[in-house]
């Protein structure tokens, strides 16, 4: 536990020192603020619905590039040599930088709570479905970063790795999509059901649905699975 | 302190470490040395662990690397060929992480931290970012991260590649200091640090191990030996190579070409043969041009092997 907690510190202070948190920062909160002002202009009703769906749609793109570096960059500095001669279990190195990416995305998240307090000003939001959003944002942050760094085990060129990290979370945007187009009544079903957009739903309602909290579980749980199976695997070549 | 039994590394259809074995005692400061690409990196990552071998066991510091890795990664400190360093991080953070990951108390983080700096020459250094370090200095920052944690193992890949002249001469003091109470296993292709710090040496190519051997057991085996030239005048230069060789203390004469009608020979003897030979010239009132001592190197010693396995 010691060791993933000295990883989980050693990750974030590489977010803070580096530039990449920042920028993070300031992408994340531009288009939240964008999201916000259309969301009420165009529904005018005083909610942060619009705002939060569409921020899951961007942690899609964004989230891989934030996790791309972990084990590929890792790899191509010599560092992850270290990583694998010291006494660092596989689960605390893979905890340890998990962690680390959630700390930066509830920074990411935090720098939002900015819209609910405009509303706030303004109306009386129902802090209730506040909470429960974002609970289900940060659910969704999770487990896209541990698709991203499932991601980021398979290569060793960070923009590479950034971007099989969107391909491998674009089929659950676009599953929703596409349940709309087919016929049948249980693979319309199926897909509806892939879609994160379906998971995250009921969040934005104020529900904490507990078969959306089992999809968010597994989906972080097999993707951490993956990652191990991925970096233990590659040893062997 | 390490063995190394019939270790094999195969990528693909290329057999990059072919059956190597070697032993190293507590104490001891092995040199490997070989050319670029023979298999010595890739048999250090198996002794840490770092890639599992093919074939063949290795047990180091009483671990099997193979069953216990993580035995074994607490007992070895390892300075991979490139410095493990994190660019964004400072001196200090770097080797704080490193203290931590090991499994260093924290109350003794601090002290060991500094003390280890100290040891490297990096005093005073903690707030440096290390992506703005020279090489020089990476390559002392990824030694301190090795010896951090007092480790009995130390196997250090190319410790001086990239050093100038005066860090280079440094880092073997440092390394032969280590090795007072360690056991240090180091690569390198400069053989003339192997001569000065290391008690014995593997050589290694093409994945094989050729020679394994003391220093000067190395230049034996190079089919050398210590050689004398000597170049006599007098009388009937073709009668010198005879005369000489009829000496006691003279094992073999080899006549080189003359020179200005010198008689130049090789002569291969068990101990010094040079007093006899004056003696012999005195008696005979010959004019002696010179006489020398030639200690093959264990460069000429590495070739000669080299070149007998091509």
């Amino acid at each position: 536990m010691q060791v993933a907690w000295a990883i989980f510190k050693k990750e974030l202070r590489i977010y803070f020192v580096s530039p990449l948190a920042y920028v993070f920062l300031g992408v994340f909160l531009f288009l939240a603020g964008l999201f916000f002002y259309l969301g009420i202009t165009m529904t005018g009703e005083a909610s942060l619905r619009v705002m939060l769906g569409n921020l899951g749609v961007s942690l899609l793109f964004l989230l891989p590039l934030l996790t791309m570096r972990h084990f590929a960059e890792e790899r191509r500095s010599g560092t992850y040599e270290l990583m694998m001669t010291a006494p660092v279990p596989l689960w605390a190195l893979l905890l340890g930088k998990w962690a680390a990416s959630l700390v930066l995305c509830l920074v990411l998240l935090a720098g939002t709570l900015l819209f609910p307090a405009i509303l706030a000003y303004y109306g009386d939001p129902d802090w209730g479905i506040v909470a429960t959003s974002y609970l289900g944002l940060l659910l969704l942050c999770g487990a896209f970063v541990s698709a991203g760094l499932f991601s980021s085990s398979l290569s060793d060129e960070p923009v590479a790795a950034g971007l099989i990290g969107v391909i491998i979370l674009l089929p659950f945007w676009i599953a929703g999509t596409a349940s709309e187009l087919v016929e049948a009544d249980w693979l319309r079903s199926t897909f509806r059901h892939l879609s994160f957009l379906t998971q995250i739903e009921p969040f934005t309602r104020g529900v904490i649905d507990t078969g959306a909290l089992a999809w968010f579980a597994l989906f972080t749980f097999a993707f951490l699975f993956l990652t191990w199976r991925s970096v233990e695997s590659r040893r062997w070549r | 302190m390490i063995s190394a039994q019939q270790l094999t590394k195969r990528f693909g259809t290329l057999t990059a470490v072919d059956r190597v074995s070697f032993e190293v005692e507590r104490g001891e400061i092995l040199g490997f040395i070989g050319p670029n690409g023979a298999g010595k990196t890739t048999t250090m990552r198996m002794l840490t662990g770092f890639i599992p071998a093919t074939e063949g066991t290795a047990i180091v510091a009483g671990h099997d690397v193979f069953e216990a890795p993580m035995a074994v990664r607490r007992s070895v400190g390892y300075l991979p060929e490139t410095p493990p360093l994190y660019r964004e991080l400072t001196i200090g953070d770097y080797l704080r992480f490193v203290a931590e990951i090991r499994g260093i108390d924290a109350r003794d983080r601090t002290r060991r931290i500094g003390q280890v700096m100290e040891q490297v020459g990096l005093s005073g250094w903690e707030k440096r970012i290390l992506g703005s370090l020279s090489k020089g200095y990476r390559q002392r920052v990824g030694l301190a991260q090795a010896i951090i944690h007092d480790p009995p193992v130390l196997i250090l890949d190319e410790p001086t590649s990239g050093l100038d002249p005066a860090q280079v001469a440094g880092m073997r003091d440092f390394v032969r200091r280590l090795a007072e109470d360690r056991t240090v296993i180091l690569s390198t292709h400069i053989l003339p640090e192997v001569e000065l710090i290391c008690g014995r040496a593997v050589l290694i190519a093409q994945g094989r191990v050729l020679a394994d051997d003391t220093i000067d057991g190395l230049r034996r085996h190079a089919g050398g030996g210590i050689r004398y030239r000597i170049e006599l005048k007098g009388g009937d230069p073709s009668a010198i190579p005879a005369r000489v060789g009829a000496l006691a203390e003279v094992e073999q004469v080899t006549p080189l070409e003359p020179d200005q009608g010198f008689a130049v020979l090789d002569v291969r003897a068990p101990a010094d043969p040079r007093t006899a030979v004056a003696r012999l010239a005195t008696e005979q009132g010959w004019t002696i041009r010179a006489m020398e001592r030639h200690v093959p190197s264990l460069e000429e010693a590495f070739l000669a092997i080299i070149g007998a396995e091509r």
